[in-house]
């Protein structure tokens, strides 16, 4: 097996984000896989941005910290990740920047100046073609077959028109051949084509939006708010092939409402956004959940309060997304862990919306929203995901009707039989108010006591949809931890490293199902855990507050994090190594 | 000269604006209004939302309140009420202002509270990447509008004259020193006063919209714009596609916090 991570390191502005997600897609078509991670600062220029891209002949399981080739576009990019290098790496810059050499030879590193703003002048680009001079270097010391690297460009660039292309591909070939004669030999780590298996590139919002499009999503309302922003604009992209109707609103609530009037006459919507987003949507997921219209909010989660880390991650909306209301209704709330999961939640989000006639909120964050990973192809099965539509009356049943439409008919299991308007046999009344089986406006306490219970019980009945967490690694171990979300991939990496050093040390439960908490289903799979281990994102360990409100089972020890940076293998080592220290000293 | 350092906060440059953006032209605009009045660092309150312009009140040495998106109005009104004698000031942009903000734009200007907007215009969602805003023109192309723009667009500052507002005018980063003159009679205006500011945004719009680079879209503002004067005399035809620049409106109304301080007379004096 071979492996390398690389980062590519510059100034907001210089088209990291769109270059290194080109150069995944490069190393998947010469049959590597990746894992990558963007880190932005909230600013259009200026400001340390980098990308970094963990590709192996395996899969991968997490991106994980040591580097091998450091892109640097700024001086800055060297004094940020030098300390990260290891022996044996590189790290390519332009001279101009004037990086002192000894610096990177003392971490045993190779230095690589590359005239990289000359080579791409030379060959009639502009500084702007700078990356893809860097990434044409990156294949030259790394045996990376450049056909790969020039294949993406021609898709890349392809609306930008045949001149722009050539000049791409020139300056990539003549860094790609500056690189590889003068420093080919010196640099050990390399990437060759591996032939296979198929294999796609893919991040968690494109496979929400994919898994949602496949599920039948035909309406889509947002307004502007990273990282939620691009799930909306993929499916607006695919608006005109698949016949979605996409709006972008004035604002988050209108953008809410908005999907709840759609759902309201037989729509699939969704609202993707992020927490302050969502904040604003609060008012409406009462309503949604009052007049029982089905919607799916995409949660994206970053650090908050406020504004706050506007570009960066964070785990600390799980509480506010289960309890944010003002009175009591159902809701469900899931979370996917993987690319793969993120595909299933987008159509199953849907249907479980339809199915209980409630708001779904679907959670994510920056990390596993942006993160490229390679899937084999087999992995997104188109035919997997069923429309559910529930308790949906057809134009059929509609005929047979006799006597007064109840849109809000008293059941056994709350699920009342809806109909669309659009029925001459059901027109039908909803109101905001509490109110009866017709949805008239009705304060009687006996029917307020009835259709609250009615909705209430909904809750009860989701819980047969609701999966019990799942169990990676073995079933016994000394430490359990416990995870919700993107966690999952840097935890996956911990627990092996762990378990490869001893065995059964480690094992993960993770939650994807989080609310209403499947408590009978939890249990047995909580139960007689040695030791267990919250990991999340957030300051309060809020999946374990979660846990002990739900089955009374305390967790006591967390790992925890909350700098707006996605989880590392090695910072859940060293803090597991904290909490070891502090158990034997306490 | 104007020693612009005064007023800014120098160790936080480089601005994050790009290359070709209008807003850097705008900022010192406003800082040569500022100097002329002569006021006082301690005495403006400057208040911003969320957005490319709206990152402006990290660079400029006064009172400054960064806040939430589209709420920068709804702040600067309680400051304003609760400090009547500071000079209220607030940066805000199209999406910031008439979108996610639009009713506060609105209210404030119906109450004609004493309040200088400088609202930045670039027809578009710069910071987040391209989205479509209530001013993008119909037709436009949009990070969020791939096949066009199918909505009609905002009069931003004939909202705020339909709504009450005392004084709205229009203008350019192409035309920086009479933009001076704007600014300078909002702030001294009392009463809620608007200064729409037409300005690139070469990387979300220019770009996509084949404009082209900031000096690019600064002379296409320049061909698009006419004065108010001449403006008068051309055909709403004529008009479709142009810019109206000038001083819209200049009226004495009643303004807010004076009607306050009256209404606390009142109430005291019938009181006593
Ligand atoms: S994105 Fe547009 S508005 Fe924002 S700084 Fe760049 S040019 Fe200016």
């Amino acid at each position: 097996m071979s492996e390398l991570t690389l980062i590519i390191g510059g100034n907001a502005g210089q088209g990291l984000e769109s270059s290194g997600a080109g150069f995944c897609k490069a190393l998947n078509r010469g049959g590597l896989h990746v894992f990558s991670v963007q880190d932005n600062r909230s600013r259009i220029r200026g400001g340390h941005n980098f990308y970094l891209i963990k590709t192996s002949t395996e899969p991968i399981v997490s991106w994980t910290e040591p580097v091998h080739l450091l892109i640097a576009l700024t001086a800055e990019t060297v004094d940020i990740h030098l300390g990260k290098i290891v022996p044996g790496g590189a790290v390519v810059y332009d001279p101009s920047l004037e990086i002192d050499e000894d610096r990177i030879k003392d971490r045993e590193a190779i230095p690589i100046p590359l005239p990289l703003y000359d080579i791409a002048g030379e060959a009639g680009g502009s500084k702007m073609m700078a990356n893809t001079a860097a990434l044409g270097a990156v294949a030259g010391l790394t045996n990376f077959p450049i056909k790969h690297l020039l294949s993406v460009i021609e898709d890349n660039f392809r609306k930008k028109g045949d001149k722009v292309i050539n000049i791409n591909k020139k300056v990539a070939e003549s860094a790609h051949d500056h690189a590889a004669s003068k420093f080919g030999d010196s640099f050990k780590f390399n990437m060759e084509q591996q032939n296979g298996a198929q294999r796609m590139v893919m991040n968690g919002n494109e496979a929400i939006s994919l898994g949602a499009l496949v599920a039948g999503c035909n309406f889509v309302s947002a307004y502007p708010m990273t990282p939620g922003s691009s799930i909306f604009e993929w499916l607006n992209k695919h608006a005109d092939e698949y016949g979605i109707v996409s709006k972008q609103a004035e604002d988050e609530i209108a953008a809410v409402c908005m999907s709840v009037g759609a759902a309201h006459v037989g729509a699939r919507a969704l609202v993707p956004t992020s927490g302050g987003g969502f904040s604003l949507m609060v008012e409406a997921l009462g309503l949604a959940g009052m007049l029982e219209e089905p919607i799916v909010i995409v949660l994206a989660q970053r650090p908050g309060p406020s504004t706050s880390l506007a570009t960066r991650t964070e785990q600390a909306d799980l509480l506010y997304a289960i309890n944010a209301s003002q009175g009591e209704f159902p809701r469900i709330v899931i979370a996917p862990g993987t690319i793969e999961e993120c595909y299933e939640c987008g159509g199953r989000a849907l249907n479980l919306a339809e199915k209980y006639q409630t708001p779904v909120i679907l959670m994510t964050d920056q990390f596993l929203a942006t993160s490229n990973r390679t899937l084999d192809k087999n992995n997104i099965d188109l035919g997997a995901i069923k429309i559910d539509r529930g308790a949906l009356l057809t134009d059929d049943d509609l005929d047979k009707i006799d006597g007064e439409y109840k849109r809000y008919k008293f059941t056994e299991n709350g699920i009342s039989p809806r109909a669309l308007p659009g029925h001459q046999n059901a027109i039908f009344k909803t109101t905001s108010d509490e109110h009866n089986e017709l949805g008239e406006i009705v304060e009687a306490a006996d029917n307020r006591i009835r259709m609250n219970t009615k909705r209430m019980k909904k809750l009860e009945t989701a819980l047969a949809d609701m999966n019990p967490p799942k169990t990676h690694g073995l079933e016994d171990a000394d430490i359990t931890f416990v995870c919700w979300g993107s966690t999952l991939a840097p935890l996956t990496e911990a627990m092996n490293r762990l378990n490869n050093e001893t065995s059964n040390t480690a094992n993960i439960i993770q939650f994807i199902d989080l609310f209403p908490m499947p408590v009978e289903k939890v249990m047995p799979v909580l139960k007689n855990r040695k030791r267990l281990i919250t990991v999340e994102g957030n300051y309060t360990a809020q999946l374990g507050s979660l846990l002990q409100m739900t089955t009374g089972v305390k967790i006591e020890e967390h790992i925890l994090k909350f700098d707006g940076r996605p989880f590392s293998p090695e910072y859940i080592l060293e803090h597991l190594k904290k909490l070891e220290k502090r158990g034997r000293n306490g | 000269m104007l020693d612009y350092n005064k007023y800014l906060r120098q160790q936080k440059f480089p601005l994050i604006w790009c290359a070709g953006c209008g807003d850097g032209i705008v900022l010192k605009s406003m800082l040569r209004a500022i100097d002329k009045i002569g006021l006082s660092k301690d005495e403006i309150c400057m208040v911003s939302g969320i957005g490319c312009s709206s990152r402006l009140t990290g660079y400029v040495d006064f009172n400054t309140l960064h806040t939430t998106h589209g709420r920068a109005i709804a702040f600067a009104t309680g400051v304003k009420m609760a400090k009547p004698e500071m000079h209220v000031i607030v940066v805000t942009g199209d999406g910031d202002a008439t979108a996610i903000g639009g009713n506060h734009y609105i209210h404030a200007a119906r109450r004609n509270i004493d309040i200088s907007v400088i609202l930045f215009n670039n027809n578009i969602y710069g910071m987040t990447g391209g989205q479509v805003s209530p001013t993008t023109p119909i037709g436009s192309r949009a990070s969020t509008a791939p096949f066009g723009n199918p909505e009609n667009s905002f009069n931003i500052s004939g909202l705020a004259e339909a709504a009450g507002a005392s004084f709205v005018a229009r203008g350019t980063v192409h035309d920086a020193l009479i933009l001076d003159k704007y600014i300078e009679k909002a702030i001294r205006k009392k009463g809620f006063s608007v200064v729409e500011v037409m300005t690139p945004c070469p990387t979300a719009y220019g770009r996509r919209n084949r404009i082209g680079d900031g000096v690019a879209m600064i002379k296409d503002l320049k061909e698009h714009s006419v004065s108010v004067r001449k403006a008068s005399k051309m055909s709403e035809e004529e008009l479709n596609d142009k810019v109206v620049t000038g001083i819209l409106v200049d009226r004495e109304r009643p303004e807010y916090t004076d009607n306050y301080n009256k209404l606390i007379e009142r109430v005291k004096g019938s009181n006593s």
